[in-house]
């Protein structure tokens, strides 16, 4: 009984329905369910990976005259899993983050809708009716829309709201014309395995910008950056660590049950090597830590797209043992991603809560303040730039598995994996040079500021659901092959019969690789430590460069070390900048700004906005309340269909 | 039969044209009121045997369309006090001209259109189709309010045009139903027009755009 997966789900799903109740007064209880109802529900997902079982529910209760269908497997499992490790972390770290004390108004609705946006994300993941699937991935929109304006007096998070609410709906309605044409189809709302109906392909088409939307694939990314930059911090954490992966999920999800037309696994994998490759490439650009962060969320979900476009492509090319490489890596990484993108939020919101600025020209030298969190960040840091011995490289590597193993399949794939592996590797060298940017200008130099200079380190309230997520990095790091077996049956869930069972040899390699190379690097760490207890050693300033006086101001800004590579893109980014150039021989005044704009956003989306409201305004013109002119239109309407009756009739 | 028929119709459609061409409020009423009688006494010549109650009908018609319509239309102008010229939104002529065009092209229409063959002889259908242009074209180019009422008739008059062709199927009831909701509407737009006419100082309805959302 205690096993049962579905007990534990009902439990999950109690839990957390009766946090909502405590919500509001009584934050302790609220904490306790929400964190019972994440333990239910890790604990059902784990019961399901070590297993394989699948559950199926049907006909418990009836909502918008529909009976209901739950379905948990693997790939469900696979993202409860990590909606519950997230869910956890995030509430208790918003206990020391977004207090009743400092946000008396919104830390109440904080805590509700962080409750019905876990409840609505343990629905959309186990349903299995097209209708309660809508109804639930509705309220989690509209759950994650009250979470990112918890902040609402500022206008510029009431506008990443709105951006977020639109580009969503969007999104949703894409859903709307999948499920109702899938219902249309087969005649029922039931979801479930129909992989022998060719003749549903065409309406993956639907899926793909419905779920990509809501995953921040490039270019339908433009709702993401904002939202995650202004969103409170930990609400960030899930945003990106979780509801983006929803998307994934969908695909993942509705591919394994319906056919795909012959051409989604190359648009899914060239979308995903794009997301990759401009999503570093636009984070490169930014001065703003959340966003900078929020820009690699569309780099790795492109990682994750890559590995489960070439995992569609391998099913074409015969169930080619790749493209399930290729598959396991993408599913890894959604854990990973989810795992270190959340850690690294919560680290920014550390840094936030203690400087009061996200702008990285105001901060620096915050290691000496904030040891805790400038360990931690660097580790989540390392992770998300695909470092040994942590699980960035595992996912990473399983992909690199499958791209190569493509390559050299000679197959038409090897086209397409040759450039995407190399393309791979750029995106993760721009990653490191972005987080060396990151951790260099943040946390190390000299303050720059005077809010950097008192910055303190972040209370236990914080710093517990960081190590909880850095404790889940290093652990897949470390042991790759343990966590093995749940991905290889979520991909079994996925399309059965794809991934073998047993972990592929390299994977133990690359397991003993870490654990030594992790051994050493903490062999070293303790020979260092213990030599600079015994000798001390001297402070001075990073990065003088050998000036006599040197100051804060004389130090790398976060947009002069990234310039070089900035300039590479400079064709996508279009950055504007502002200069003015010192020209006599005693300079009085210089000055240098550049800014990073949302390309897609300025460039495509607004004309294309601006160009609907012209036609629009025209439109209206129409409509001016001269009885006259609308009896003319009926004339003239009547003329055009008297003038079509007879035409028809001749 | 059928001659005098056409002529009736060759008439009204000759009205309509008088309608549009007329400068002064009473003459278009009195140029509608006409067209009513003349379209009245139709029914009578229509039916080979003459029921009491198409008499009934007929004098029905005539009675409303003649002299009840005109003359609350007549009231309804000298409450309001309104001057008597038309300000037409479309000239006289050019209105002139599309009541023509109309004309001819209704006649054109109507051979083109499959009609049953006791009809194709007969003038119904252009009259019809012409007296529903002809009531568009007022509509569309008077700005009075009372003018426009006129429009209506025209238009309701070769609606009931159309009517006559199915004289034998439709019960007189619903003939007599239409005739009421008209004097009605008429009745009630003659208190409106006044009540425009206190509120807004005038009966343009050009005037009358800020209402449109």
């Amino acid at each position: 009984m205690l096993l049962n997966p579905a007990a534990l789900i009902v439990l999950s799903g109690l839990s957390l329905a009766l946090s909502l109740v405590f919500a509001r007064w009584l934050s302790r209880m609220w904490l306790a369910g929400v964190v019972a109802g994440c333990v239910f529900g890790a604990l059902a997902a784990a019961v399901v990976l070590s297993t394989g079982m699948s559950v199926e529910s049907r006909g418990g209760f009836s909502l918008g005259g529909e009976a209901d269908h739950l379905h948990l497997d693997a790939v469900s499992a696979l993202f409860l899993a990590l909606l519950s490790v997230v869910g956890a972390a995030g509430a208790i770290y918003s206990r020391g983050y977004w207090t009743d004390a400092q946000h008396p108004r919104s830390a109440r609705a904080g805590r509700f809708w962080w409750s019905v946006l876990l409840l609505s994300l343990e629905y959309v993941v186990i349903a299995a009716n097209g209708l309660h699937f809508l109804i639930a991935w509705e309220l989690f929109t509209l759950s994650a829309y009250f979470l990112v304006t918890l902040d609402r007096q500022r206008a510029e998070v009431r506008s990443a709201g709105w951006l977020y609410l639109g580009a969503s709906h969007v999104g949703t309605l894409c859903l709307f014309a999948y499920f109702s044409c899938l219902a249309a189809a087969t005649g029922s709302w039931d979801l479930g395995p129909a992989l022998n109906r060719p003749e549903l392909a065409p309406l993956f088409w639907f899926a793909l910008i419905g779920f990509g939307l809501k995953s921040g694939m490039f270019p339908l990314h433009i709702w993401l950056p904002s939202a995650h930059a202004n969103a409170p911090s930990h609400v960030s954490a899930i945003l990106s660590g979780v509801t983006i992966k929803m998307g994934i999920y969908g695909l993942v999800r509705f591919t394994g049950w319906y056919p795909v037309p012959s051409q989604a696994g190359w648009v899914v994998a060239a979308l995903g090597v794009a997301s990759a490759v401009l999503g570093v490439a636009f984070a490169l650009g930014q001065h703003d830590l959340k966003r900078l962060l929020a820009y690699h969320s569309v780099e790795n979900i492109g990682i994750i797209l890559i590995g489960f476009g070439f995992a569609l492509i391998g099913i074409q090319e015969g169930n080619a043992a790749w493209g399930q490489l290729a598959l396991a890596g993408g599913l890894l990484h959604v854990w990973n991603h989810g795992l270190f993108k959340s850690l690294l939020f919560l680290g920014a919101g550390s840094v936030l809560h203690a400087t009061r600025t996200r702008e990285m020209s105001r901060l620096g030298g915050l290691w000496r303040s904030m040891p805790w969190t400038a360990a931690l960040f660097g580790l989540g840091a390392a992770a998300i730039s695909g470092l040994p011995p942590l699980n960035g490289f595992v996912s990473e590597f399983l992909v690199y598995l499958g791209l190569f193993d493509a390559t050299i399949s000679h197959t038409t794939a090897s086209w397409a994996s040759l450039p995407a592996t190399v393309l791979l590797g750029v995106t993760g060298a721009l990653a490191l040079a972005c987080f060396v940017k990151v951790c260099g200008v943040v946390f190390l130099g000299a303050p720059r500021s005077e809010a950097a200079l008192h910055a303190h380190e972040a209370g236990p309230a914080m710093r517990g659901p960081m190590l909880l997520l850095a404790g889940c990095c290093v652990a897949i790091g470390l042991a790759p092959a343990a966590f093995w077996p749940a991905v290889a049956r979520a991909a079994d869930a996925w399309r059965p019969g794809l991934v073998p069972p047993a972990a592929p040899a390299p994977l133990f390699t690359l397991g003993l690789c870490h654990l030594v190379l992790a051994l050493a690097a903490l062999l070293i760490a303790g020979y260092l430590a213990r030599r600079a207890h015994r000798y001390g050693f001297a402070r001075t300033e990073t990065w003088s460069c050998g000036y006599t006086a040197p100051d804060a101001r004389m130090q790398y800004t976060a947009g002069s070390f990234a310039s070089t590579i900035t300039e590479w893109f400079d064709w996508i980014l279009r950055p504007t900048r502002h200069k003015e150039i010192p020209e006599a021989v005693l300079p009085a005044h210089a000055h240098f700004e550049q800014h990073t704009p949302e390309t897609v956003l300025d460039h495509v989306v607004a004309p294309a906005g601006t160009l609907v409201m012209h036609v629009s305004t025209a439109a209206r013109r129409l409509q001016h309340g001269r009885v006259q002119s609308y009896l003319a239109y009926i004339v003239a309407g009547l003329a055009l269909l008297a003038a079509l009756v007879l035409i028809g009739v001749g | 039969m059928n001659n005098t028929l056409n002529l009736l119709i060759g008439l009204a459609m000759g009205l309509n044209l008088m309608a549009l061409g007329s400068g002064r409020l009473p003459s278009v009423i009195r140029t509608v009121a006409i067209q009513g009688m003349v379209l009245g006494v139709m029914p009578l010549l229509i039916e080979e045997h003459i029921q009491w109650l198409a008499l009934a009908i007929a004098v029905g018609t005539v009675a409303v369309k003649g002299f009840v319509i005109p003359q609350l239309l007549q009231r309804a102008m000298r409450a309001a006090n309104i001057d008597r010229e038309i300000e037409p939104f479309i000239g006289f002529i050019p209105s002139l001209l599309l009541g023509a065009g109309g004309t001819i092209g209704a006649v054109a229409v109507a051979r083109v259109l499959p009609l049953l063959p006791e009809h194709a002889g007969s003038l119904l259908v252009p009259g019809a189709l012409a007296s529903v242009l002809t009531g568009f074209v007022m509509l569309i180019g008077r700005t009075k309010a009372i003018s426009q009422v006129c429009g209506y008739l025209i238009l309701e008059n070769g609606i009931y045009l159309f009517g006559l062709l199915l004289l034998k199927a439709t019960p007189l009831l619903v003939d007599a139903g239409i005739l009421l909701d008209l004097t009605v509407g008429v009745f009630v737009i003659g208190i409106i027009v006044d009540r425009i006419q206190r509120a807004f100082d005038s009966l343009d309805t050009r005037k009358l755009t800020i209402l449109r959302e």
